[in-house]
């Protein structure tokens, strides 16, 4: 009960962080701007989050982290609408959404899979933010517990989540996340005064800044990808009727909604794990609990369902590892990181402990947000699937036209400029490989905080075992050899799997080409008899001349 | 080495082999300038030393690229006929990389010559396994360079010509650039520009310099502008 009245008394205090017009602006702002970006094939919320990053320094806090929170939730609604009208998703967490929701646009149920996929993600939303909610007490205990060497071993464990969770790409994506930490390293060593891979060039003493890597790698990198494609023709499926069918549909499947839901909660607070891994794991099980999982990729509600609300979960979950203990579990809340230190507002223990007010007031807002959004969808569907339209290379130019506020609004610098578009290049020719950027960006951020940390938490140490003594370092450390073991049993069963496939495909081809090499030699025996004989008819043989 | 392209069939293979290979090359000469760019200081901490966490960074990605590389699948490079039929070649050349290695051990001394004995060893498996589709690919890495160059002599007019005029000119410039040539794409490509103006610097004032042209204005337009647009 009292744990019920010092939650009321929170939201009350909390309140007054909301009830301010520039944060409704913010909510409004926030909300309504990501589901049109989500919406848009090929902007998503990181390009979004990139450029407006650097305006939401001069905002405070709440507001700047209410517009950039609103996009990171909100984007993922509209990135329903492409992938369930045209089979393209809106943001790359929406491709699961594609798999069931273009078969039901195709046999003429595009509104009944729209309805569903607002009602998922909603109560997905929802369900993440009240569960954080109402833990957010019990975080408040554990997060004091962590000390340097507890947020060392988490953000190690962040960064081989990340590298493992690229499952075929792991090697590369160790790479750049070494290349990330690197990165971070260049310019003064603010312990020791010394400078580190400045190569004597000025401009690098001071590092090189997290938002000029991420604008690159995310907005010029994208607009270089738009400018260098071509434009898709769109045919839109024509929507009548209300969108309200879908919660209805929704209340029949509650364990499925429940569930992913859940999942989309534990797999968002896991640095480095995410929207994929939630929505594959929910996906595989409405699919394994279904009574018809035949349905499931040719139209199934419940696959929908699935995506949707786990995929949804995740935002609100996400915030967890970075308000509680300052580190971020993926790219755009290690961009929303850089605005916490600006306002110098350091995100961990403390945050919790001293400044629970705001920390519940961002709760609220992605409560409030969730709500504002499927108003919005429920209301201008028909006139937001008109985003659609708008051709490739156009999308591109204006990509390009906003990637200039984002980077020279920072200091002014031409420098600066050089080096987004040096990594918009780079970023260019990883997305043409299909090579991942993201642990470029976590390395960044994770290689410097592991770096702080390491440091103060080995001035106590006095054996390697030290380091573990304590129960929540213990529990991570042995996390993080779980996580490796998984990972190099997996590594070990797909390099069986390969080889056996290997050892059965060239037996099957020597067969077969032993069979084609039977019949080419059959063929021309017969032929050359054939051929002997109508000699033998029509000319005698040398012998017989004789 | 794996030499079967089916093994990873998700990814397109063109350029993989290049692009490995000059990420490689990049951090090996990133981990041969460790000794010249970091520092190690007496009587610090092992995990304190200002070298620590760039020798993780470089290290990690000499070692998981290596790995990478070696995990690619690839097809060695159809060489022309006289070469192939050439041992005298092929002797030459090993005697060639043999002698290299060795004199730059002898110059540097055999730990600092590493690096570059691997790069060395690391461009020759690139030329080995070179195919034309990558240098097909690397033609498509450069056409960007030309869209950067665009956003270069953006970031270089703005503070000279001034935010908004500049803004309209290049969206307008590189929408026709792009291919559009009908009337509704230049006047959208017109009125988007206006917008992103009037959003960042006249509505939410981002940092963005008043350029120099404007200080030809009269008075009161000016500052005006200087603050606005």
């Amino acid at each position: 009960m009292d744990l019920i009245f010092d939650f009321l008394a929170q939201v009350q205090a909390s309140s007054n962080y909301l009830a301010r017009w520039d944060v409704v602006l913010a909510l409004l702002v926030g909300s309504v701007g990501g589901v049109i970006i989500g919406a848009i094939p090929g902007v998503g919320p990181a390009v979004a989050i990139a450029i407006l990053l650097p305006a939401t320094f001069s905002m405070d806090p709440i507001v700047g982290l209410t517009v950039l929170l609103g996009i990171y939730g909100s984007s993922m609604y509209g990135g329903s609408i492409p992938a369930i009208l045209i089979n393209t998703p809106g943001t790359a967490v929406n491709a699961l959404t594609t798999y069931d929701g273009f078969p039901m646009t195709t046999r003429g149920e595009a509104r009944r899979a729209l309805s569903l996929a607002y009602s998922s993600s909603f109560f997905g939303g929802i369900f993440s933010v009240m569960c954080l909610i109402f833990f957010a007490p019990v975080l408040a205990k554990v997060a004091p517990m962590f000390g340097s060497r507890e947020i060392f071993l988490a953000a190690l464990l962040g960064i081989i989540l990340v590298v493992t969770a690229h499952r075929k790409h792991s090697l590369i994506a160790a790479a750049m996340a070494c290349f990330g930490i690197w990165l971070n390293t260049i310019g003064l060593h603010s312990a020791s005064y010394s400078k580190r891979y400045t190569f004597d060039q000025s401009w690098l003493s001071g590092g090189v800044n997290l938002i000029v890597v991420v604008l690159g790698l995310f907005a010029l990198s994208q607009a270089f990808t738009l400018l260098h494609g071509d434009d898709e023709k769109v045919r839109l499926t024509k929507l009548k009727g209300s969108f309200f069918q879908g919660f209805r549909e929704l209340a029949r499947h509650p364990r499925i909604a429940g569930v992913s839901a859940g999942f989309g909660v534990i797999m968002g607070m896991i640095p480095g794990v995410g929207e994929f891994t939630a929505q594959f794991m929910s996906y595989t099980y409405a699919q394994k609990s279904s009574k018809r999982p035949e349905d499931f990729g040719h139209g199934s509600s419940e696959g929908l369902i699935a995506a949707e609300t786990a995929n949804n979960a995740v935002p609100a979950a996400a915030m967890v590892p970075l308000l509680a203990l300052g580190i971020p579990g993926e790219a755009l809340t290690a961009m929303m990181l850089s605005v916490f230190y600006v306002h110098n507002v350091i995100p961990g223990p403390q945050l919790f402990q001293n400044d629970m007010d705001f920390v519940v007031a961002l709760y609220l807002a992605l409560l409030i947000l969730n709500v504002l959004v499927v108003i919005f969808l429920l209301v201008a569907t028909n006139q937001l699937i008109k985003v659609v339209k708008i051709p490739n290379r156009f999308l591109g130019v204006c990509i390009l036209i906003l990637s200039f506020v984002g980077v020279y609004s920072l200091r002014n610098s031409f420098t600066d400029c050089i080096l987004a578009a040096s990594f918009g290049i780079f970023g260019f020719i990883m997305k043409r490989m299909q090579l991942p950027v993201v642990p470029i960006v976590l390395g960044m951020v994770l290689g410097g905080i592991m770096e702080v940390k390491l440091r103060s938490a080995m001035a106590r140490v006095k054996t390697p075992l030290d380091f573990i003594d304590r129960p929540i370092a213990a529990i991570l450390f042995t996390m993080i050899i779980l996580v490796l073991m998984l990972h190099f049993r997996r590594v070990w069963l797909d390099h069986t799997e390969r080889k056996t496939d290997e050892w059965q495909t060239s037996h099957a081809s020597t067969s077969f080409a032993a069979i084609l090499s039977r019949r080419r030699t059959f063929i021309l025996t017969e032929r050359g008899k054939k051929v002997r004989g109508k000699r033998k008819t029509f000319s005698r043989r040398l012998t017989d001349r004789r | 080495m794996s030499d079967d392209i089916s093994e990873h069939p998700d990814r397109p293979q063109r350029g993989q082999v290049l692009f490995a290979a000059l990420f490689l090359i990049c951090a090996t000469l990133l981990i041969a300038a460790l000794g010249s760019q970091t520092k190690w200081l007496d009587g610090k901490d092992f995990f304190a030393q200002p070298r620590f966490w760039p020798a993780i960074g470089v290290g990690g990605m000499v070692l998981f690229t290596a790995l990478h590389f070696w995990h690619l699948p690839r097809k060695p490079r159809r060489l022309p006929r006289w070469m192939r039929e050439a041992d005298w070649l092929q002797w030459a050349e090993s005697l060639f990389w043999g002698v290299l290695a060795l004199a730059l051990s002898l110059w540097l001394g055999p730990i600092k010559a590493a690096p570059y004995v691997f790069l060395v060893a690391t461009i020759r498996v690139t030329w080995l396994y070179q195919h034309w589709t990558d240098r097909r690919e690397a033609k498509v890495w450069a056409s960007v360079v030309e869209w950067a160059g665009w956003f270069l002599a953006y970031v270089l007019l703005v503070p000279i010509i001034g935010y908004l005029p500049v803004t309209v000119a290049f969206t307008l410039l590189l929408t026709w650039r792009v291919g559009y040539r009908d009337r509704i794409m230049m006047i959208s490509a017109v009125l988007f520009a206006i917008a992103v103006v009037l959003v960042f610097k006249s509505f939410l004032q981002v940092k963005i310099p008043g350029s120099a042209l404007y200080e030809y204005l009269p008075g009161a337009l000016r500052s005006f502008f200087i603050l606005n647009f």
